[in-house]
């Protein structure tokens, strides 16, 4: 066991942030009916941006604030072709994927060059002066206001009916262009947000294809949780301490070490095929029409 | 902005050509914005790529058969994107049979052949795993078959790191080379092999003929279309989904045989750093070719052809922004990506008209 | 009579009214899907205080006149002039914005959500980001005063249809409605529910309100409406006062030349043979939303008769043919098929062995658009197993197209190019063809306009007579029923409630049994 339960919760929350984030991100947009498949592509770019945006600048709120905000272009972009154009969601995902790795290694490469040179990189180190209390404050506040957004206010209602059926939340007078843009926005801003926590709280070095795999972790642990922010904090903080101790839990068990890493994978399947064949169905099994292509003037009967 | 569907659709092979030219115009801005790579270079790069088959015949024959794979489920709409976990299924099972057992000795022909089929037999079952519970369950397969691929890279990594790790193979983790009775002959002025060349002509063949003239094939493509169609005929639709996705699977995993017996000849670890990454970049060959069996070498071409050429710009820039530079696969990832996007999203005129409508208010 | 219809033509434009500007006005609206000019230059005036109905048989195009209002269709020309002012309708919440919301056939509302919430989506008084919860009390009170007892808490797929529709026009008079485009909403109530409905309505109007009502029934335009507007083919045929509307000029309109073809006769029947084809006894089968929709129903089907089921739509009948045809497991009961017991066989089984099925909904159950007219054949098991031997399947698509006049370029074109009555007739030439003993249909003509629908009845019961096929049909239609049964049973809460030989039923006991 490592040393105290302190020094545990303080070692696993930044990776607990970064992955806890990413996948409420992840959920937001999805609830929203945008299947997206683009978020490893664009976790890997957010953390070749931040890496970057901190080499050149040492300041790690802008370094933050430029992944957040590159992200949620992206958001912006996959909710507008796929809600504005009868597209298949999975092409544009898969497609903004592969752009979303090679933008990252040509964003990150002539940093990670400049370093070399002997530039220093701005982190941000969650064991020291209590920031790591912050990463929970933040993680619990974000979970409680995406919550109550998504199931208590008008717009939540807008979101999850975009979900359901955008063509008769169209009828209602939602505007679902309007509704995908904000959750796609916002979700992949939180997406932006925690490949920068990822890259300057958790590992803090780069090389190329940093990052590529955890995009998909975050969407594993989404759909674990059915997507349902408070859940997440849960299965978030599972796949944290896996990903955190995985050598030393594989020590301990005396198990490869690269079961730890498939645990998060085999459990966001078993995850799904529970909420597919129990009661949890209707609350935590995916919007009706996420991913189906949406197009106003369709043939209805 | 509004949508509406044309009374006419365009003809189908418009799309692809002017999705190509976007989507290379799309990377030129791209690599010239963020590394000033000049155009001129990138595009010499390009024409490179396009003009050396011999070069390309690798990629292409790996590529053209994983198009075929996917063509099959989604010409049922069953979307796997699990290429990749059933190609690293199959070059499991191909390391095998190199490895640990003595039939390469006995019998190399034998051997490769086997190899091969049983790269086959591992791709289909690790498809069939998907496709269950997307049958019975209804469980969506995109986030299944895509998850499981990670499953089954980390499945192979515990082997290589474990009981398959290699007993001359220095510091490094990985199996050891495979004997070389079962090293794939090359064709002579290609980076392919006969064993890729043969198993690619059976392939389109076969493929070919299945979705032609058999009920298989033809209650794949209604599958696709409406299951409803099926159901009410008296055809099991889990059964079909269940036929189309572990079809798909076993084609694909002929490509880690492919691999293994004609280019690495080693699984080094970790198994997803080291992967060809055939199961993603198969899909854009696939959507490229719009589901038409014979656009499918085409696709793959075009596409395999752009793959070199961000090798060939790495090798003619070389150095251009440091030693560490391995920008290769990253050129590639850019064309790929925006070529693929603009696709997907040019895709939508052939059908549909975009109107502009101002409001006065 | 016909020359009298005639005379009402001319009046393309609703003559004005004194003292009053139109509400909304249409002019030149066209709208074209492949295949089909959905609306052909429409030009309509709608009045304030009016009930206008909308008439026209399947397909003429009603549909997709109030969705263009409704701002769903963006309409290819045209104009559409509301108080007054052309204005684009690019959204229905641009439509809602004007005081235009629409109720249709099939509910609108969303069943995860609360009646609230799908309440407040259209409510733009309340900003984005207020609680829900804001809204019980103004809907909780608008319910009380419609006369409507409605929880807002509740979750949609809790309601039964009938409520699903009055939380719908609960919603339209939230939303300041004042012009109500109802599309067939009211069309598939039961009788005493609609009654209801006609009271509303009508003080809508009385209040100030417009309705437009949309309707391919003629007596229910003729109940409520003011003003009747007829679509055929996508054109106006005529406008008519409620006052000088009589059902045979209202006929001429809708149906034009072919009128004289539309005929409600029996058709001739046969003598059936004494042996029973089909025997159901004592079945129970589940609904979709748990519960039994068949309750303990027996039936019998001799050699060469034609048994129709009657019944209001969601009485059992869907779930009672699907059983049959294998398609929905069976909890209690026995189905024999030719003396043998079928209760857990499949589909399959039937399909090799002389079961025709023409199911409801026939362009989402019974073809694939996407696919040609030969592959369409080629699916059923009884043509392919195995390697298809295409060259008698083309040998038979061909011969089925000349048999059944399909009008098609060839046997390879993709069945969406065709037209809804010629996709009806692939459906029904190759279920015909494989019926070699009974066939099993579920509104086989729903869909269709009047005169095609008149034709694939006399194809199905020539084939009942020519060939000794059973038939069993169930459909909602009670003019088809009528026109084209032997035995008629009638269904109502999953329970059959009565037989009745066709050529000695009442039509008003069968319609009073249906809503009993
Ligand atoms: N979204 C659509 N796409 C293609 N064709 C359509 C669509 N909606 C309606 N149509 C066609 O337009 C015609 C008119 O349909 P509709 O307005 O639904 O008729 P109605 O409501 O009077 O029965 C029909 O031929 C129908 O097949
Ligand atoms: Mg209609």
């Amino acid at each position: 066991m490592p040393g105290s339960i302190a020094s545990f919760i303080i070692g696993v929350s930044s990776i607990f942030l970064a992955y806890y984030l990413a996948a409420v991100g992840h959920g937001l947009m999805e609830k929203s009916g945008v299947l997206n498949l683009a978020i490893d592509g664009v976790f890997t770019l957010g953390v070749a941006v931040a890496f970057a945006i901190s080499v050149y600048t040492f300041s790690v709120p802008l370094a933050t604030f430029i992944a957040m905000i590159v992200a949620a272009m992206f958001g912006l972009m996959l909710a507008f072709i796929t809600t504005k154009l009868p597209i298949s969601h999975g092409a544009a995902g898969l497609s903004t994927m592969f752009l979303g790795y090679g933008l990252a290694a040509l964003v990150g490469l002539p940093a990670r060059q400049l370093q070399i040179n002997g530039r220093s990189l701005a982190t941000i180190q969650p064991s020291l002066g209590g920031t790591w209390v912050w990463f929970y404050v933040v993680a619990f506040a974000v979970a409680v206001g995406i919550w109550y957004l998504v199931e208590k206010t008008k717009i939540g209602a807008a979101i999850r009916a975009a979900g359901e059926n955008p063509a008769s939340a169209e009828a209602l007078g939602v505007n679902v262009l309007a509704v995908r843009l904000f959750a796609s926005g916002v979700g992949y801003a939180l997406i932006g947000i925690g490949a920068a926590v990822f890259e300057l709280a958790y590992t803090q070095v780069w090389s190329q294809g940093a990052g590529m795999g955890y995009g998909w972790i975050a969407f594993a642990i989404s759909l674990s949780a059915g997507r349902h922010p408070i859940l997440i904090i849960i299965s978030a903080m599972i796949f944290a301490v896996l990903d955190k101790y995985r050598f030393l839990i594989a020590a301990i068990y005396n198990l490869p070490p690269d079961v730890g890493k498939m645990l998060p994978f085999v459990a966001a399947i078993a995850a799904m095929i529970i909420f597919m064949v129990t009661p949890l169905r209707r609350k935590l099994a995916p919007p009706k029409s996420l991913g189906k292509i949406y197009f106003r003037e369709e043939r209805s009967v | 902005m509004v949508i509406v569907r044309r009374v006419k659709p365009l003809p189908y092979w418009i799309i692809p050509i002017i999705a190509l030219l976007a989507g290379i115009a799309i990377s030129v801005i791209i690599l010239y914005v963020l590394m000033g790579a000049s155009p001129a270079a990138v595009l010499s790069a390009i024409v490179y790529g396009f003009t050396r088959p011999g070069v390309v015949a690798k990629t292409f024959v790996a590529l053209t058969i994983v198009g075929i794979a996917l063509l099959v489920s989604f010409k049922g709409s069953i979307w796997n994107i699990g290429g990749e976990g059933q190609i690293t299924f199959g070059l499991m099972a191909a390391t095998w049979v190199a490895l640990f057992t003595a039939l390469p000795y006995i019998n190399p022909g034998l051997a490769q052949a086997s190899m091969i089929l049983l790269a086959m037999v591992a791709g289909g079952i690790w498809a069939l795993l998907a496709a269950l519970p997307r049958a019975y369950l209804g469980l969506d397969e995109v986030p299944v078959t895509l998850i499981m691929n990670y499953i089954a890279y980390y499945i192979v990594d515990i082997l290589v790191r474990g009981p398959w790790l290699g007993k001359h193979v220095y510091n490094y983790i990985r199996t050891d080379t495979i004997p070389s009775q079962v090293m794939f002959p090359q064709v002579p002025g290609t980076t392919m092999t006969w064993d890729g060349l043969f198993l690619l002509i059976i392939l389109l063949v076969g493929v070919w003929y299945l979705l032609k003239n058999t009920s298989i094939g033809l209650r794949i493509k209604i599958l696709g279309n409406n299951p409803n169609l099926l159901r009410s005929s008296g055809i099991s639709v889990p059964l079909m989904v269940i036929v189309a996705l572990t079809i798909s699977g076993f084609i694909a995993g002929s490509v880690g045989a492919l691999y293994l017996g004609g280019d690495v000849y080693r699984i080094s670890y970790p198994v997803e750093v080291h992967t060809a990454n055939y199961g993603y970049t198969g899909i854009l060959v696939a959507w490229l070719s719009m589901l038409e069996l014979i656009a499918v070498p085409i696709a793959a071409y075009i596409v395999s052809a752009l793959y070199t050429a961000g090798i060939q710009y790495q090798i003619l820039v070389g150095g251009h922004l440091g030693q560490l530079i391995t920008a290769g696969s990253a050129i590639v990832d850019v064309f790929i990506g925006s070529i693929l996007l603009m696709y997907t999203i040019l895709i939508t005129i052939s059908e549909y008209k975009i109107k502009i409508i101002v409001k006065k208010r | 009579m016909a020359a009298e219809a005639n005379n009402a033509k001319p009046t393309f434009l609703s003559p004005p009214q004194e003292g009053k500007e139109p509400i909304v006005s249409l002019r030149g609206i066209t709208k074209r899907f492949p295949g089909v000019i959905a609306l052909d230059h429409i030009d309509l005036d709608i009045y304030p205080g009016t009930v206008h109905a909308l008439l026209g048989e399947n397909g003429a195009g009603k549909s997709t006149l109030v969705k263009v209002l409704y701002g769903i269709y963006t309409p290819d020309e045209g104009e559409i002039i509301i108080n007054g002012r052309s204005t684009r309708l690019t959204s229905p919440a641009d439509a809602i914005s004007t005081g235009i919301v629409m109720v249709s056939q099939s509910p609108q509302i969303i069943d995860t959500l609360t009646v609230a919430e799908n309440i407040i989506l259209g409510l733009e008084k309340y900003n984005h980001f207020v609680p829900v919860t804001k809204v019980y009390k103004t809907i909780r009170e608008e319910s009380k005063r419609v006369g409507i007892k409605i929880e807002p808490g509740i979750e949609v797929w809790r309601l039964s249809y009938t409520q699903k529709q009055l939380v719908e026009i609960l919603r339209a008079i939230l939303l300041g409605a004042k012009v109500l485009l109802l599309d067939e909403a009211i069309t598939y109530l039961p009788i005493e529910e609609k009654k209801r409905f006609y009271k509303f309505i009508r003080q809508f109007a009385d209040e100030g309100g417009t309705v437009v009502l949309i309707t391919h029934k003629i007596y229910e335009a003729m109940d409520v409406a003011d003003k009747i507007t007829v679509l055929r083919r996508g054109k106006v045929a005529g406008h008519l006062d409620r006052k000088e509307a009589t059902i045979e000029k209202i006929r001429a309109l809708m149906f034009g030349e072919r009128s004289a073809e539309i005929t409600y006769e029996r058709l001739p029947t046969a003598q059936p043979e004494p042996n029973t084809v089909l025997e159901v006894k004592d079945l129970w089968v589940m609904g979709d939303f748990g519960g039994y929709a068949v309750q303990g129903v027996s039936l019998e089907v001799k050699e060469g008769e034609v048994l129709g089921i009657a019944g209001v739509a969601g009485n059992g009948q869907k779930e009672l043919i699907q059983a049959i045809m294998r398609l929905r497991p069976v909890i209690k009961g026995k189905i024999m098929y030719n003396g043998e017991d079928i209760t857990r066989k499949t589909t399959y089984y039937l399909r090799i062995n002389g079961v025709g099925y023409i199911p409801d909904l026939p362009a989402k159950y019974g073809v694939s658009i996407e696919n040609s007219i030969i592959e369409n054949i080629a699916v059923l098991p009884v043509y392919s197993r195995g390697i298809i031997n295409w060259d008698k399947i083309r040998e038979l698509t061909l011969k089925l197209i000349k048999e059944f006049e399909i009008k098609t370029p060839s046997p390879d074109t993709p069945v969406k190019f065709l037209s809804g009555g010629n996709i009806m007739k692939v459906l029904v030439a190759r279920e015909l063809t494989v019926a070699t003993n009974l066939l099993v249909a579920y509104n086989p003509t729903r869909a269709l306009d009047e005169a095609t629908a008149i034709k694939v009845r006399k194809i199905i019961k020539d084939k009942v007579l020519k060939n000794k096929v059973s038939a069993i049909i169930a459909s909602e239609d009670l003019d088809e029923i009528f026109q084209i049964s032997d035995r008629i049973a009638v269904m109502n809460s999953g329970k059959i409630v009565g037989v009745f030989p066709a050529d000695k039923a009442k039509r008003e006991e069968i319609e009073h049994l249906m809503v009993m």
